[in-house]
């Protein structure tokens, strides 16, 4: 209505203009000659001011009106039918409450004709596994369409475009994003209605910048009840308390004060920033026009009912205070309109659809959709035919009296892979939150496999950035996280499992990059030989955590000291060369299958004073434990030295003195082993640093490459894949085509008498049959020839061999007797079967004449002779 | 080489032999520089090489108790002996010897490897204990019977087995059937044996294979049962009340009355007090097996939680030793480092008061709880006693009832047999008591002494048995848990501290 207005008031203004215009010019020539009279009308006409109204192009956005299919530009009749049900039912509606707000019934569709809300739901389960549940159908909505707020706010939208030119256009506004949502909902099974009412600013406008961001919210953490003590009829009595117990009790006392006293700052605070932190006040504050999803408990196992935004894909609860009231709800097969109070905003409603005490529902047919009963169905076979039909007539009859809803008028949804994979409009969608901002990429629209990153910032303002949370993904060097600490300069990334060290978790100082500085490197120690958990460096220090080895060592600590300055010409060795080690300390777990007293528990190697410290595990039933302290000989580190030993370089403690003294033997070959486990314990810290600057690198190239993997599976990206695939299809049909050719054309060898020619005459062809023939005759005649050559030379064999048997049949010996008898069994066979074999030729032969002569008459290059 | 094998002089193991070859063998360069001068003790030697040493006996092996390995090899010895003591030994190698028969290896359990090769050994026979037997080498020996082989069955960790030079390797169906007998083998004489000619050696032996593994299988489940049965009855003979869920007591009461075996048959009510005993003796002894195993529990739990105290203290007190050395070592002034030492040893005097106190606590708990367990379990094995006494008197009554039954029968039976109106039914023996009436009274109540000398026996034995151990589980607890692990635990403490205190006087010495 709006629009053909408009039209006319612009035509309307083009005449006048053009009116105006004819008016200038014969002002133009009599400009010379005005009278006062005139002059007088000018000054007159001057005061009368027509503005044009401003045509709105952004409200109406025109359509092809090609694309879409006759649905969508004309109504059946039977959706006539509903939309004057419809009317019939705004009208009462009027009649009866005549403040209410117009209701959302019946806006026009990209094409200009009026149709039905519900029928704008299309019920659709597309293949997309994402999609199968609320939430993941929540957020792809979310992240696939941009905003277009109403406009005006307070006023219900004039158009409603279909689901599935939203999903062409990527944007709608509330109405198109629910109505969206909701037919994916419906699709995937949920019992999901759209809700038309009214909803605060930041609501409306998708505004979050209010709302803490959801990957920032912290999981609440489980408190973990301190499993109390079992009482055992056997506790020992603790021992008795001997402080006192008033001292206590007033400690308690001035404890909880102070407790309290903090609790109560703490409070104030908060209220004082939430305070501050209120959104200004709105003065369309519950005037403001929104729509959003209902979910109902039943279906798909959802145990209670709930909202969904569909600008943010988040649930609310049922008394959400950014909701602030509710006209009416509809899905595919009903309109429901809300008869109950908001002053309160959506808090206490009731949503039992088939209360029609709160919800008066438009079409009485099935006041709400049911779970359809299994048990009703089984009542339906169990019946008898006649019964059955006599029931089936009552339904039909019964659905007959009322209006049903006609089928849906969009067309089937539709939404590409590759859409699907590029998320938001362009692949990029940023939203602004509490302090933080989230920008959100598709996957491989990064060079760096950025998918998402999430900034934190001091102020609202989002000026001062704290911190940078990035998340990466499908990168070759497995990098998933990285988080960027901008305060303190700490950075810390992530990785998958698989990259050839293991590593887990790195995290540095951005400032200090190179080895030999404060970091933390976690592993993934189930995938490493040493079994190595974690490493942790400062400028002096490196500590190493192990798990699960087989020598049982789970920690080891090494203290470094300074570089000796050398001056003079430097050596170009001694760079590379790792600084002094001041003391290794290495710790170990008890291994049950050695006497506590001779199980290592700890080994301290001074190496500055050259010393060695060795304290041992704890017996089960000791508190003390036994410690060994070695000096070292003074010529340890010659190589080939004989290394002596004397008692005095050795002091121990044994816990139990009843135990015999160790030999000296044993102290030495001890002593040895030592020294050797500090030069294996030397070797592994140079390694570690050896490892450390490989990582570091290592992580230095793959920044710079920065290359993205691509799955196998993933036959778009993958060109390698895609190249394989075509080459295998090609060779499909490469195949294909030699085997045609390689059909035996049994008329080769005669067109090739008489030299292939192109075209054959009608004698030639003639004759070419019928030498064809005469050849599978000649074939035939010859095999049957064959069969019974053989047949002959057999029956002469064994009539010979008989012969000679009735000779000879009184001198021989009973074996060749018996060889005669095989023999001649063996030969009848033979003969039979040859006898056989002629017989079914002389059968098959004529049809397989016949055969031939019907091929040959068929044959393109001699059909057309018969 | 030009001697005779004849003409050889046998040699003695002696202990100038042993020691020559545990120094030759034993630690080298400065090592066997210091053990020499030390002295080996025979009783560390972990392995030993006694080779090429024409050695006709084994002898004065005892002392090498620790031994791992051992080398017997090309001697002239021709008995398996003396090798008992040697229980630790893994590696035994007796080859190219005159070993005729396999002997005296009942005590090395832990052997892995024995070498036999080149003996006169013709049966595999004696080595019954020997399960942990990984290689086993009988090659040129005198082995004729293929079916003594099924002998190393019984080893399931045998891989590797060398039968070379035998003389029934001749037999064309030697190598399949050693491989289808023994098919957990990995390698014969040398070789690996592959997939296939197991495959094929199996197949060849089917059915005799079959029935034999049948039959051992059948072995096994009984050898289970057994067991099974020996573990239930030693569990019932714990709970004091074996043999009562049958008729074994009723048994036992006529088992020694013959006259009485002849009159009677089992009634059904005995049989049913004597269950009732066994099912009461078996929740009993449950019940006190969960108050021992709480009681348990709890003791070990209270000398954990001492434990990690006074370890915690330990700690405490080494960390502070630490500082105290590192800074005293710095100290030039002489005055104050006796101050130090002297704070060092107040310290060491609060360390033991503490550990001590611990200690002192410790032992009041345990007291404590011993008390109460002790007399819990008093409490729980009076209720038994007397209930089994009650079930068993009333066995008693059922006795006496049934004596008073038996006598009257008698008494009526004899008066038909004197007016001869009994059938020939009764049998001779019967006849022969049947005589007068002294002599069937006597042979009914002396029956009737003998069956309550049963059931009193029966009760004595439950009740002392009972009570036996009740004694012995509460004092081996007193000795365990009170005296030795006090004694222990102070004995520790004041080590420590000694220890602490000589390090201390040392560091003052050195530093003086």
């Amino acid at each position: 209505m709006d629009s053909s207005e408009m039209n006319e008031g612009e035509i309307h203004q083009i005449d006048s203009d053009d009116v105006i215009k004819e008016e200038d010019e014969t002002e133009n020539e009599e400009g010379e000659d005005l009278t006062e009279d005139a002059e007088a009308l000018k000054a007159e006409l001057a005061k009368i001011v027509v503005h044009p109204p401003s045509y709105e192009q952004s409200l109406m956005e025109e359509f092809d009106q090609a694309e879409f299919s006759p649905s969508y530009k004309d109504n059946l009749p039977k959706e006539n039918l509903v939309l004057q049900y419809a009317e019939n039912f705004r009208r009462q509606m009027v009649q009866l409450y005549r403040d209410r707000k117009p209701l959302f019934l019946n806006p026009v569709n990209e094409c200009g004709v009026e149709k039905f809300v519900c029928t704008t739901i299309r019920p659709t389960l597309l293949e997309f596994k994402e999609l199968y549940n609320w939430d993941g159908a929540a957020e792809f909505v979310a992240d696939y369409l941009n905003i277009e707020p109403l406009k005006p706010e307070y006023e219900l939208p004039k158009r409603l475009i279909s689901p599935s030119t939203v999903l062409k256009r990527q944007k709608g506004n509330c109405f198109e994003y629910s109505t969206l949502l909701c037919s994916l909902l419906i699709g995937a099974g949920y019992d999901a209605y759209v809700i038309s009412g009214y909803a605060t600013k930041e609501t409306c406008l998708a505004d979050e910048s209010r709302d803490i961001c959801p990957l920032l919210k912290k999981k609440e953490e489980v408190q973990e009840e301190a499993r109390k003590k079992e009482m055992k009829k056997y506790n020992v009595k603790p021992p008795r308390d001997l402080r006192s117990k008033f001292e206590l009790k007033q400690e308690a006392k001035k404890e909880a004060e102070k407790q309290a006293e903090k609790e109560k700052q703490r409070k104030e605070e908060e209220e004082r920033i939430a305070e501050l932190e209120k959104p200004p006040p709105d003065p369309y504050f519950g005037l403001r026009i929104h729509a959003w999803v209902l979910v109902l408990s039943g279906k798909r196992e959802v145990p209670e009912n709930f909202f969904i935004e569909p600008f943010t894909g988040l649930s609310h609860p049922m008394d959400s205070s950014n909701y602030l009231g509710i006209e009416s709800v509809w899905n595919n097969v009903n309109y429901w309109v809300n008869m109950q109070d908001c002053s309160e905003g959506v808090k206490g409603l009731s949503f039992d659809l088939g209360d029609s005490t709160v919800w008066e529902f438009m079409f009485p047919n099935n006041d709400k959709p049911l779970l359809k009963i299994p048990d009703a169905e089984d009542d339906l076979n169990d019946m008898d035919d006649d019964e059955r039909k006599k029931y089936l007539d009552d339904e039909e009859h019964e659905v007959e009296k009322y209006l049903d809803m006609p089928p849906s008028w969009v067309d089937a949804l539709k939404l590409s892979h590759r859409d699907f994979q590029m998320r938001c409009p362009h692949g990029k969608k940023t939203k602004v939150y509490k302090r933080a901002k989230l920008e959100k990429f598709a996957h491989y629209l990064m060079k760096d496999g950025l998918i998402s990153r999430l900034s934190v910032y001091e102020d609202r303002e989002l000026t001062d950035l704290m911190k940078v949370h990035e998340y990466y993904a499908h990168r070759s060097d497995k990098l998933t996280q990285k988080l960027t600490n901008h305060r303190t300069g700490q950075v810390c990334e992530n990785f998958d499992p698989g990259r050839p060290r293991c590593l887990k978790e790195h995290q540095f100082k951005s400032s200090t990059p190179g080895p030999e500085n404060e970091r933390v490197m976690i592993f993934y120690h189930e995938a490493r030989v040493d079994g190595l958990v974690k490493r942790e460096e400062t400028q002096t220090e490196m500590t190493e955590e192990y798990s699960n080895r087989d020598d049982f060592l789970f920690y080891k600590y090494v203290e470094f000291g300074k570089r000796a300055k050398k001056f003079g010409p430097q050596e170009t060795s001694s760079a590379n060369k790792g600084r002094p080690i001041n003391k290794m300390i290495q710790k170990f777990h008890r291994n049950r299958n050695k006497p506590a007293n001779e199980d290592i528990a700890e080994i301290i190697f001074h190496v500055a004073e050259d010393k060695i410290h060795i304290s041992y595990h704890t017996e089960d039933v000791r508190i003390a434990a036994s410690t060994r302290e070695f000096l070292k000989p003074p010529n340890w580190d010659e190589k080939g030295a004989v290394l002596t030993f004397n008692p005095e370089m050795h002091q121990t403690f044994q816990v139990d003195p009843m135990l015999p003294m160790n030999k000296q033997v044993e102290l030495y070959e001890m002593l040895m082993e030592l020294l050797k486990a500090e030069e294996k314990c030397r070797n592994e810290v140079r390694d570690s640093q050896n490892e450390v600057r490989n990582i570091l690198d290592d992580r230095t190239k793959e920044e710079a490459a920065s290359e993205l993997d691509i799955s196998v599976y993933d036959t778009e990206r993958n060109e390698k894949a895609k190249k394989h695939r075509r080459e295998l299809e090609r060779q499909q049909l490469e195949e294909k085509m030699r085997k045609q050719e390689m059909d035996i054309d049994y008329l080769a060898p005669f067109l090739a008498k008489i030299g292939n020619p192109e075209k054959l005459s009608k004698q030639q062809a003639f004759s070419l049959k019928e030498e064809c023939l005469a050849d599978l005759k000649q074939r035939l005649i010859d095999k049957a020839n064959l069969i019974q050559a053989r047949f002959e030379k057999e029956s002469q064999e064994l009539e010979k061999k008989q012969a000679w048997y009735q000779q000879n049949q009184v001198s021989m010996g009973k074996e060749d007797e018996e060889e005669y008898l095989t023999y001649c069994k063996e030969a009848i066979f033979r003969i039979h079967i040859l006898d056989l074999r002629l017989t079914r030729h002389k059968e098959q032969a004529p049809h397989k004449y016949m055969q031939l002569e019907q091929k040959l008459r068929n044959d393109e290059r001699l059909s057309e002779f018969f | 080489m030009s001697r005779l094998y004849d003409t050889v002089e046998p040699a003695v193991i002696d202990e100038e032999m042993l020691k020559k070859a545990v120094e030759e063998q034993g630690p080298k360069e400065e090592a066997g520089k210091i053990a020499k001068q030390e002295g080996i003790d025979f009783g560390d030697v972990l392995s030993l090489r006694l080779d090429f040493l024409n050695i006709l006996k084994i002898d004065n092996l005892w002392e090498f108790t620790k031994l791992t390995k051992l080398q017997l090899d090309n001697n002239i010895i021709e008995k398996i002996e003396g090798l008992e003591s040697l229980v630790n030994l893994v590696w035994l190698d007796l080859s190219f010897n005159n070993i005729e028969v396999i002997d005296n290896l009942d005590s090395l359990t832990k052997l892995e490897d024995l070498t036999l090769y080149s003996n006169r050994i013709s049966t595999i026979e004696n080595m019954d204990s020997l399960l942990n037997l990984h290689v086993l080498s009988l090659g040129r020996n005198q082995l004729t019977d293929l079916e003594n082989l099924r002998y190393l069955r019984r080893f399931k960790n045998l891989k590797t087995l060398n039968l070379s030079d035998n003389p029934f390797c001749k037999q064309d169906e030697y190598k399949q059937y050693v491989i289808a007998f023994l098919s957990n083998l990995e390698f014969l004489d040398y070789r690996l044996v592959d997939q296939q000619s197991r495959d094929a050696a199996i197949e060849k032996y089917q059915v005799s294979r079959d029935e034999m593994l049948h039959n051992e299988k059948q072995a096994e489940i009984k050898k289970e049962d057994e067991t099974k049965r020996q573990q239930e009855l030693e569990k019932h003979k714990n709970a004091y009340v074996e043999l009562m869920n049958g008729p074994d007591l009723f048994e036992q009461m006529y088992a020694e009355d013959k006259e009485g075996q002849k009159l009677n048959e089992m009634p059904e009510k005995f049989m049913q007090i004597c269950t009732q005993i066994f099912d009461f003796g078996i929740a009993e002894h449950e019940k006190r097996e969960e108050e021992v195993k709480s009681f348990w529990e709890c003791v070990e739990e209270a000398k954990q939680d001492n434990k990690r105290l006074g370890m915690v203290h330990i700690d405490e007190f080494t960390e502070t030793k630490k500082r105290m050395l590192l800074e005293m070592s710095q100290m030039s002034d002489h005055k104050m480092v006796e101050q130090y030492a002297r704070d060092y040893n107040d310290k060491i005097q609060v360390l033991w008061d503490k550990l001590m106190g611990l200690e002192l606590q410790l032992v009041d708990q345990l007291e404590e709880v011993i008390k109460e367990f002790e007399r819990n379990m008093q409490d729980m094995v009076g209720t038994f006693v007397e209930n089994v006494q009650a079930l068993l008197s009333q066995c008693r009554d059922l006795e006496n009832n049934h004596h008073e039954k038996m006598m009257e029968i008698a008494i009526v039976t004899l008066e038909k047999v004197i007016k001869n109106e009994l059938d020939d039914e009764i049998s001779d023996d019967l006849k022969m008591l049947l005589v007068d009436k002294d002599t069937i009274i006597n042979a009914v109540s002396s029956s009737h002494d003998v069956h309550l000398l049963k059931i009193d026996n029966k009760e004595d034995d439950i009740v002392t048995r009972i009570n036996q151990s009740l004694k012995n589980l509460i004092e081996q607890i007193h000795q365990d848990e009170e005296i030795t692990r006090n004694r222990m635990r102070v004995s520790e403490i004041n080590n420590l501290i000694d220890h602490l205190r000589e390090e201390m006087d040392n560091l003052e010495v050195m530093q003086n």
